[in-house]
């Protein structure tokens, strides 16, 4: 049986705000999920002479789109992240935002090799909604600043005109 | 239609189950876009209104919403797909007509000659290029079919890659040419001339040099106070009098349901809405739904099998001129080696914004990682794309029917489709992607990939088919008038009636087709 807490109302209303997570607030996962997505999104687009994933504030357009468009993917994450974060304690013993980069990459190529079935479909499911949120319009929540159009050199083309 | 009916002095009601659209609410979101609506569609329907049943690969069913692919969505706003279209302009060659005779139907397919000419529609092509606006350059393609007048507008001029293509077309003897696209190059009609953004096919053109139905035939039909448009009306049921005639159209607007009295109905729906308004339209005399006492409303559904390769060049190409597609050549729409039937024209591509180029990179790069991300860094500005709308073989079990037990947002009966594209076409898609190889490496691609199609049911935005066009009431569902066989008052005039849908974009025969209909309807109007 869970212990029953008692809070006292501003407690409530504190605990009830939408959490906070690093460069802003969150209205679709947990901060623990929100370090977990953001992990799995720099393994998608990871960073190097140009800004990845995170820099590219891909968790947000991810966290809001679920709460809006994408809302049917919703409960993907929720048991997608929960599964692949059994999964990871499961073969490494420890929390996959806690693996160093490279381990992090073998973990997923595991998944890809068949060897975590249930989590494929979850982790393409990333894959596509990272790249929505690194290379889609910043305007939905990604792609801060405009990165990856910086990074293919088409700033001014895509942004040339009324945006 | 309502342009030609209210000029032609009768009272039209347009019933559009979407609304006006702006520039302004949409602008250049690639993820909202016609083609990747990953975030929903821009140009409606919405995923909160509408709901289909789609055939997946084991054959079961499954729910799709009107954002994802297998939906096979045509926009519902006013101009329809027009508003938001990539706009070539293209006129079917006189096989695509005759296409039984001049091949005979492979088996498994339903493949017929339509009951039409390629000279029958000329002069509607001529009104439609003048009418809706086509920038061309007559005579540049030797494979195109007579025609009695020049485009009005000069061609887009050449970008980047379509001067490379096209030096390349010619030394392996390709007659390449600039697209006709229904875009103004100069201004035309009052409004301006393209200004080469980068966002062409799937958004609505912030200057209106795009020309679709919005800008053009239906402000005309309103101008003449003679055509009523109603946006956010949805048919639900066309009621018929006693015998063929129809009386009068049912349809929601907020909410409430109206019955919109009426002398004919023309149904313009696209090639999935269509028969179902037909199916939702069944009578005692037709329980089957209207037209459809022979079980051929709903059949043959077809789209394009696009097929086609993408290149990597040593150099940037990509200068960021929209539309990109500019060069095409008909090389390979007819009179293919090895019993190929039809075929397609080639062009070079649309450019493919951010997201799309992302996941659609060649197969042996992997999907994610660094090395995706470098691939797309090197070498976004420098892949080409040409790929060709592979005509296809009708398939009778393509089909949309009423899906059992599934309605709308307003009580309507959902569609549900199925089937799969005949095999004829995945072998020419094979063809027309070798020679698209062929042409890039011509132009300097020193990686290059193909791209074929698969073998599910063909719709999209090039949909058709499902209403089809012929003499015999047995096989067909209208006659060469479009009129419903058996029907006094309706008729159908979208991409349904094809009876089958060339290797070109379907937008400029659908809407020489319209002409052509309005000029028959006119007559019988009159005279009755």
């Amino acid at each position: 049986m869970g212990k029953l807490v008692v809070v006292n109302r501003r407690e409530f209303l504190i605990a009830a705000a939408l959490p906070l997570y690093a460069a802003g607030p969150l209205q679709t996962f947990s901060g623990e999920e929100a370090r977990l997505v953001e992990a799995l999104c720099d393994q998608v687009i990871p960073a190097d002479d140009s800004p990845g994933a995170k820099q590219a504030g891909v968790l947000y357009y991810i966290d809001r789109q679920l709460a809006g468009p994408l809302q049917r993917f919703e409960p993907a994450y929720h048991g997608g992240l929960s599964n692949l974060r059994r999964e990871c304690q499961d073969r490494t013993g420890r929390d996959f935002a806690d693996l160093p980069f490279l381990e992090q990459t073998k973990f997923l190529e595991g998944i890809e090799a068949g060897r975590a079935e249930k989590l494929i479909s979850f982790w393409r499911l990333v894959i596509d909604h990272t790249m929505q949120g690194f290379y889609g319009s910043p305007a939905n929540g990604g792609n801060r600043d405009a990165a990856s159009w910086d990074m293919l050199g088409i700033r001014d083309v895509m942004g040339g005109h009324s945006h | 239609m309502a342009e030609q009916l209210a000029l032609g002095g009768f009272g039209v009601v347009l019933l559009e189950r979407g609304r006006w659209q702006k520039f302004s609410e949409t602008r250049h979101d690639e993820l909202r876009s016609q083609r990747t609506t990953v975030l929903g569609n821009a140009f409606g329907p919405d995923d909160q209104h509408d709901v289909r049943l789609a055939q997946m690969a084991d054959g079961s069913f499954q729910k799709v919403l009107p954002s994802e692919g297998a939906y096979n969505n045509i926009a519902a706003c006013v101009g329809g797909g027009t508003f938001s279209y990539g706009a070539m302009a293209w006129r079917y060659m006189e096989r695509d007509f005759r296409m039984r005779s001049v091949y005979g139907a492979p088996e498994g397919s339903t493949l017929e000659d339509w009951p039409i000419s390629y000279q029958d529609l000329e002069p509607f092509y001529t009104k439609a290029e003048w009418g809706i606006g086509v920038s061309g350059k007559a005579g540049a393609n030797p494979f195109e079919s007579p025609r009695q007048k020049p485009y009005p507008m000069p061609p887009l001029p050449f970008n980047r890659e379509a001067s490379v293509l096209a030096a390349a077309a010619k030394r392996i003897g390709l007659h390449a040419f600039p697209i006709p696209m229904a875009i103004n190059s100069v201004p035309y009609q009052g409004r301006p001339a393209c200004i080469g953004c980068p966002h062409c096919v799937g958004f609505a053109c912030e200057v209106n040099a795009k020309n679709s139905t919005a800008v053009t035939t239906i402000p005309r039909a309103i101008a003449t106070k003679l055509c009523e448009l109603r946006t956010g009306c949805v048919a639900s049921r066309i009621s018929m009098q006693a015998g063929n005639k129809a009386a009068a159209v049912e349809y929601f607007q907020d909410g409430k349901l109206y019955e919109q009295p009426c002398r004919a109905v023309v149904v313009s729906c696209s090639a999935t809405e269509s028969p179902r308004l037909l199916f939702n339209s069944a009578t005692n005399l037709f329980p089957q739904g209207l037209g459809n006492n022979n079980g051929w409303v709903g059949r043959n559904l077809q789209g394009h099998a696009y097929s086609g390769a993408s290149g990597i060049f040593e150099k940037d190409l990509f200068d960021g001129l929209g539309p990109a597609a500019r060069v095409a050549c008909c090389d390979f729409n007819h009179g293919l080696p090895n019993g190929l039937k039809g075929g397609a024209m080639l062009a070079n591509e649309f450019i493919c914004l951010p997201y799309l180029y992302a996941r659609s990179v060649p197969p042996q790069v992997p999907r994610w990682g660094i090395q995706h991300k470098r691939f797309v860094r090197e070498n976004y500005k420098r892949t080409v794309g040409v790929k060709g709308p592979v005509q296809e073989m009708p398939v009778f079990e393509c089909r949309v029917e009423l899906a059992p037990d599934l309605k709308d947002n307003w009580g309507i009966p959902s569609l549900r489709i199925s089937g799969h594209r005949h095999p004829h076409d995945v072998e020419v898609g094979k063809f027309i992607a070798a020679k698209a190889e062929e042409w890039l490496k011509e132009a300097g691609a020193v990686t290059t990939w193909k791209s074929l199609p698969g073998r599910g049911v063909s719709g999209g935005q090039h949909q058709a088919g499902t209403c089809r066009m012929g003499s015999d009431p047995k096989t067909s569902v209208v006659d060469r008038n479009c009129r419903i066989h058996d029907l006094d008052n309706v008729y159908v005039v979208d991409g349904s009636v094809h009876v089958n849908n060339g290797g070109f974009n379907p937008s400029l025969t659908i809407q020489a087709i319209a002409y052509w209909a309005s000029a028959h309807m006119l007559k019988e109007l009159r005279g009755a």
